[in-house]
């Protein structure tokens, strides 16, 4: 308390701001707005809130008796807390050239999206006392806020990087099973390189969550006249005359492939989420923690 | 060639091209433009789908007609259109150009050189060969060149270095090759164009007649209105300058300018002559005082530039000036009595008449010499004068007393010592009069005067030693056979001695008209010295060039004799200009030995006559090119910006990078000059900025306590004081400047150090004050001075200006007191008595420190406020001394200050 004069505590946060790095600090902005929102699983669990009473049976612990309930009335009853299970989180995303791209100055690029998106994920993960790591990193999950910001370091020394790694696919890694894993991409590889790239996860049993983050031009394809469009992967050059005309072309390939997406989610049992970059990221985090946080009951 | 007015096309087949110019607007819109590009990342969807359409050109209407622009200029530009064009060569063959280049031709040379240079562009157009010939006098040496053709383009090599000759032309001379070249006969007649300059020399006709053979003939002329005029070298008379002018036409009233030009080129006078109508010739009347005759370089006719129009002066119209040896003393306090009084008045109105010592008089050029009975001359300045008279001056001598006693030498004849009184009472005869005067004496012709009143009369005279020539050398004599003037031939100069004064002691001459005579004619013998006609040839000085602008010599000019100078034309070897060195410069002008000028024949049958045309031609192609250029690049700016490659972020940093240098001299420039202002309209006092802000505040308070202790108490207004940094603030406005040394101050940049050595060396002075009482900082005070030129010191003494300029004062308390007081030693510097550096350690500033509700601010040891006083006391005295100097310094006060101060 005596350090809480008014140097000390301007010094300390001075000092515990600068330990953050800027991404970390719009990312806990974007999870604070979230984190109104967000409930306990709601069964009766290992956790440490109390979740209800009930009677007395044969084969509980004898510790675990609530004695001023039982003294109110008749029956022995056992306090039972909330299940507050902490599960390993495994965060991935894609830092592929074509990640870097943005149709106007006004939104961001999808990458800074996606690092905002995992990041602020993180922070209410760490909130609610869940495990996790950056795939990729090696590191064994963990919980905590030295966690949080070792990530945030990490995101940060990746996008400062002038060559971007030309994979816009998730590796494998030997992860435990039944663990989560959540992957921001805007996955436009073909469908088979995909679906190949997520299979053996799905065999070792990890629930997946897929967020597809795009471009609203990438969506509509607001382009007039003759453009050549060039790939940013090296994928080569396309001279097209007249663009008005593939638009409607376009935009149903474009849906065609996010449904072969959607499906090939389903069937692992995984969930798959579009977002736009000129939307705000609050909209998605929300429905993706309370997916993350309620999938199958233990 | 089509012509359209002044524009007209070399190539005006190009212009064919301009026909395809709607074809290159179809084209330019049927184009589809270049693709936009940009990266995007669902490619992979983009490269299955396929259309055929094609989106039309959408390249914005402002480009295309850039686009077309360019493509116009460019044809328009091979087209080679020619402003001005000259089109005046006519026929098939060879172009020969007449050029004359003599003195006349510097009228108006621009007009003739624009109107050469369209004529050889045309040749070279037309690849005509040409050949050029001048007209101007060659000299006798020189063989004139053959007549040879040549490409336009050496032709125009030949005609560039040419300028108009200071002399006459030699037509019927130069033009015999061209009419006797059997070249010419036979080949294509061509064109022959001659170029005049629009005054006749004599049988211009017939050779222009004789010209047809070859071709046809334009001669191109100006109208003789706008012909050279020519000014004849004025006959100087009695103080004025008689001027002649000659135009080669009749017709109609004309004024011109003649100005009068010094050797600086400063104008000395200006006069109008008129010609009048029927008239070639006009006349009139220049006059100019005596000083600025003798200035005078050169007339000119304003407006022409030309050798005829130039007139050079030399020694014969110079007044010469007269030296009377001044010998000094009582002769400037009894004037009349004095011996140069009547010589002066003789000699103004003609000459120039100076005074001086001999140095002075000879150090300059000085025609005649008079010594009017000097006090004895030694025996440099003799040798001094002989070798005067002998490069050709006049001396003149009066006898007198001197010269009765004891002769010098430097007489033209043996005198004998004493004088002849006549008339006087101690001697038998009657004062004589002068003889008639023979016809070998220089002043045969002057007349006596006769008469009872104004007879002259000599009462007192020097007489010669008989000697043979004693006949030859008298100039005058008197009635009884003696000689009254004798004169000997020395070198080039004359001695002359008039043996009575030159005032009226021993005779009246002085006082007649006679004497003012005789001067003049003197003068008038000195001015034929340097018309001698013996002597070297005289070599060229300064030439005039065919502008009438002085130059050095061309190295071909000969030199002229001496004896045939004037009766010498101006030619090409020895050209209009000065000759001969210092002593006799002679000047040869051209206008002396031309005619009368008459213009040039302009009805023969048969011949073009044309004017001088003033616009240059003018090649438009390269404009039309460059400005294909300038579009080119703004074409493709702007298309690298459509397609979207420009970043215009980077341009605008570049720009504003480039635009980043601001003046930021204005700015100090303005600030110094309001805070001189402001230290300069009052008197204030001034405080070194230490940079402790505590010292400054101090000093401060302090000194704007004591300005407000000096405004009550003296007659003194000081302003508001002023905190100075000697490194870059102007010391000087500063009466007074207070320097608390504190701990720890660096010592001073040598450029801070220079202000301050300025500023004691100025008058300023500088208390130091080291604020320490027992003075324990001497450490620092000296790493402070380093620099500087701190005079010797002593401590104040006793009767110190200080203890009394103002209050009586034993001690200059401060904060504290008891210490020693420095002053400067008196006697090392002239400050008007005034310390430059006064040190002491009592903190003076904290004495006076008061604040704005006038309490002090800082406790006074060991005295209180009563020390306080003495302290403001001593600053009022300081300042007193500062702003009077040693006004109080006076010593008849002294013994009662001392007194009053011991008590």
């Amino acid at each position: 308390m005596s350090e809480m004069r008014s140097g000390g505590l301007h010094h300390k946060a001075e000092e515990l701001a600068a330990g953050l790095p800027p991404l970390l600090i719009a990312a806990e902005r974007v999870a604070a707005t979230v984190s109104q929102g967000v409930h306990g699983r709601r069964r009766v669990g290992q956790g440490e809130t109390f979740w209800q009473f009930r009677r007395y049976q044969t084969g509980d612990s004898a510790a675990d008796i609530d004695w001023r309930q039982s003294a109110k009335s008749q029956p022995v009853y056992v306090r039972e807390n909330e299940w507050e299970a902490a599960q390993s989180v495994w965060l991935w995303r894609d830092v592929s050239p074509s990640m870097a791209y943005r149709s106007s100055n006004n939104l961001p690029t999808k990458s800074d999206r996606a690092d905002i998106l995992l990041l602020a994920l993180a922070s209410l993960l760490v909130r609610g006392g869940e495990r996790m790591s950056l795939l990729g990193s090696g590191r064994p999950p963990a919980t905590g806020r030295a966690v949080l910001t070792r990530m945030a370091q990490t995101i940060e020394s990746t996008s400062l990087q002038e060559e971007r790694p030309a994979d816009s696919l998730p590796p494998f890694e030997l992860l435990p099973r039944h663990g989560r894993l959540v992957l921001f991409g805007d996955f436009l590889s073909p469908l088979m390189e995909t679906k190949a790239a997520l299979d053996p996860y799905v065999g070792r049993g990890l629930t997946g969550h897929l967020v597809q983050i795009l471009d609203p031009a990438e969506e509509t394809l607001p382009f007039d006249g003759r453009v050549q469009f060039q790939g940013p992967e090296r994928e080569g050059d396309v001279l097209i005359g007249k663009v008005e005309a593939v638009r409607a072309d376009y935009i149903a390939a474009l849906s065609r492939h996010r449904d072969g997406l959607a499906a090939m989610a389903r069937g692992a049992g995984w969930t798959f989420t579009t977002h736009h970059t000129d939307h705000a990221p609050e909209s998605i985090l929300l429905s993706l923690f309370l997916a993350l946080t309620q999938g199958r009951s233990w | 060639m089509i012509a359209l007015g002044p524009l007209s096309f070399a190539a005006p087949w190009a212009l064919v091209g301009l026909a395809l110019l709607p074809a290159i607007w179809l084209l330019l819109r049927l184009m589809p433009p270049a693709p936009m590009r940009m990266g995007f990342p669902p490619i992979r969807l983009l490269m299955d789908l396929s259309t055929d359409q094609e989106s039309t050109a959408t390249s914005p209407l402002w480009l295309l007609l850039l686009r077309l622009l360019m493509a116009a200029a460019l044809i328009l530009g091979i087209a080679h259109p020619l402003l001005n064009a000259s089109s005046m060569i006519r026929s098939q063959g060879p172009l020969i150009l007449i050029i004359d280049d003599g003195w006349a031709a510097a009228r108006d040379w621009p007009a003739r050189q624009t109107m050469i240079g369209n004529l050889l562009d045309q040749a070279g157009r037309e690849n005509r060969q040409v050949a050029v010939v001048t007209t101007a006098k060659i000299s006798l040496k020189s063989a004139r060149p053959a007549v040879e053709f040549m490409t336009a383009k050496n032709a125009r090599d030949r005609v560039a270095p040419l300028q108009p000759k200071p002399w006459a032309t030699d037509r019927k001379e130069a033009l015999q090759p061209l009419l006797t070249s059997e070249d010419l006969l036979k080949s294509q007649p061509g064109h022959v164009i001659w170029l005049s300059d629009g005054l006749e020399e004599g049988g211009s006709a017939k050779l222009v007649t004789e010209l047809r053979t070859l071709g046809a003939v334009t001669v191109i002329s100006d109208p003789s209105s706008s012909a050279a005029r020519l000014l004849r070298p004025p006959s100087p008379e009695e103080g004025v300058l008689v001027l002649e002018a000659v135009r080669p036409d009749q017709k109609g009233e004309e004024t011109i300018r003649v100005r009068a030009l010094a050797t600086n080129g400063n104008l000395l006078a200006r006069e109008d002559m008129v010609f009048k109508d029927g008239q070639k010739i006009a006349a009139a009347r220049l006059e100019l005082p005596v000083e600025l005759r003798n200035r005078l370089e050169r007339l000119i006719i304003e407006g022409q530039e030309t050798a005829g129009s130039v007139v050079l002066a030399d020694e014969r119209w110079r007044v010469r000036p007269a030296g009377l040896l001044d010998p000094g003393g009582t002769d400037s306090s009894q004037p009349l009595l004095g011996s140069l009084y009547y010589l002066e008045r003789a000699l103004k109105p003609f000459t120039e008449v100076r005074r001086g010592t001999l140095s002075d008089l000879l150090g300059r050029q000085l025609a005649v010499l008079v010594l009017a009975d000097p006090p004895l001359l030694k025996p440099e300045e003799l040798d001094r004068i002989s070798k005067w008279i002998k490069a050709g001056g006049v001396l003149l001598r009066f006898a007198g007393p001197r010269l009765a006693v004891k002769s010098d030498g430097l007489t033209p004849v043996d005198l004998r010592l004493g004088n002849r009184a006549l008339g006087g009472a101690m001697s038998w005869d009657q004062p004589v009069t002068l003889a008639p005067f023979e016809d070998t004496s220089p002043f045969f012709g002057l007349k006596i005067p006769t008469g009872k009143t104004n007879e002259i009369s000599i009462r007192r005279q020097l007489l010669a030693k008989p000697a043979l020539d004693l006949a030859d050398k008298t100039w005058v004599k008197l009635s009884d056979g003696t000689p009254l003037v004798t004169a000997a031939k020395q070198g080039d100069g004359w001695l002359i001695l008039v043996h009575t004064t030159a005032n009226t002691t021993w005779s009246n001459l002085a006082l007649s008209g006679l004497f003012v005579e005789m001067l003049r004619k003197v003068v008038a013998l000195s001015q034929g010295v340097t018309a001698g006609s013996g002597g070297p040839p005289l070599e060229p000085r300064e030439i005039l060039d065919g502008f009438g602008r002085l130059g050095p010599p061309p190295p071909d000019t000969l030199d002229i004799a001496a004896g045939t100078f004037s009766e010498t034309i101006a030619e090409p070897e020895h050209p209009p200009g000065y000759y001969g060195d210092e002593s006799s410069r002679r000047a040869l002008n051209l206008s002396a030995s031309l005619p009368v000028t008459a213009p040039f024949v302009t009805n023969v049958a048969g011949i073009d006559y044309q004017g001088y045309s003033e616009a240059r031609e003018r090649d438009l192609r390269p404009w039309l090119l460059g400005l294909v250029l300038g579009l080119a690049l703004i074409d493709l700016i702007a298309s690298l910006a459509l397609r979207g490659l420009l970043n215009w972020k980077r341009v605008a940093g570049a720009a504003a990078v480039i635009l980043m240098f601001a003046p930021g001299d204005e700015v100090n420039a303005q600030t110094r000059d309001e805070m001189a202002l402001a230290a300069s309209l009052e008197t204030r006092l001034a405080y070194v900025l230490t940079g402790n802000p505590q010292v400054d505040r101090t000093s401060r308070a302090g000194l704007s306590g004591l300005s407000a202790m000096v405004n009550q108490r003296t007659a003194a207004v000081l302003g508001t004081p002023v905190g100075v940094d000697p490194e870059y603030d102007t010391l000087s406005f500063f009466p007074l400047l207070y320097w608390p040394v504190s701990l720890g101050q660096p010592a001073l940049s040598p450029r801070a150090a220079a202000q301050v050595n300025a500023y004691l060396l100025g008058g300023g002075t500088i208390l130091f004050d080291t604020r320490d009482q027992s003075g324990s900082g001497t450490g620092d005070i000296v790493t402070i001075t380093r620099g500087l030129d701190i005079p010797p010191l002593r401590p104040a003494p006793a009767d110190h200006v200080l203890r009394r300029s103002f209050y009586l004062m034993k001690e200059f308390p401060g904060r504290w007191t008891g210490d020693t007081v420095w002053v400067e030693i008196p006697g090392e510097r002239v400050n008007d008595g005034v310390s430059s550096v006064i040190i002491g350690s009592h903190d003076w500033a904290g004495a006076w420190a008061l604040n704005d509700a006038h309490q002090p601010l800082f406790p006074v040891v060991p005295g209180g406020e009563k020390q306080r006083e003495w302290a403001f006391r001593f600053g009022i005295n300081l300042v007193m001394y500062v702003l009077t100097g040693n006004y109080k310094a006076d010593q008849v006060h002294l013994p009662a200050i001392m007194e009053r101060l011991s008590r």
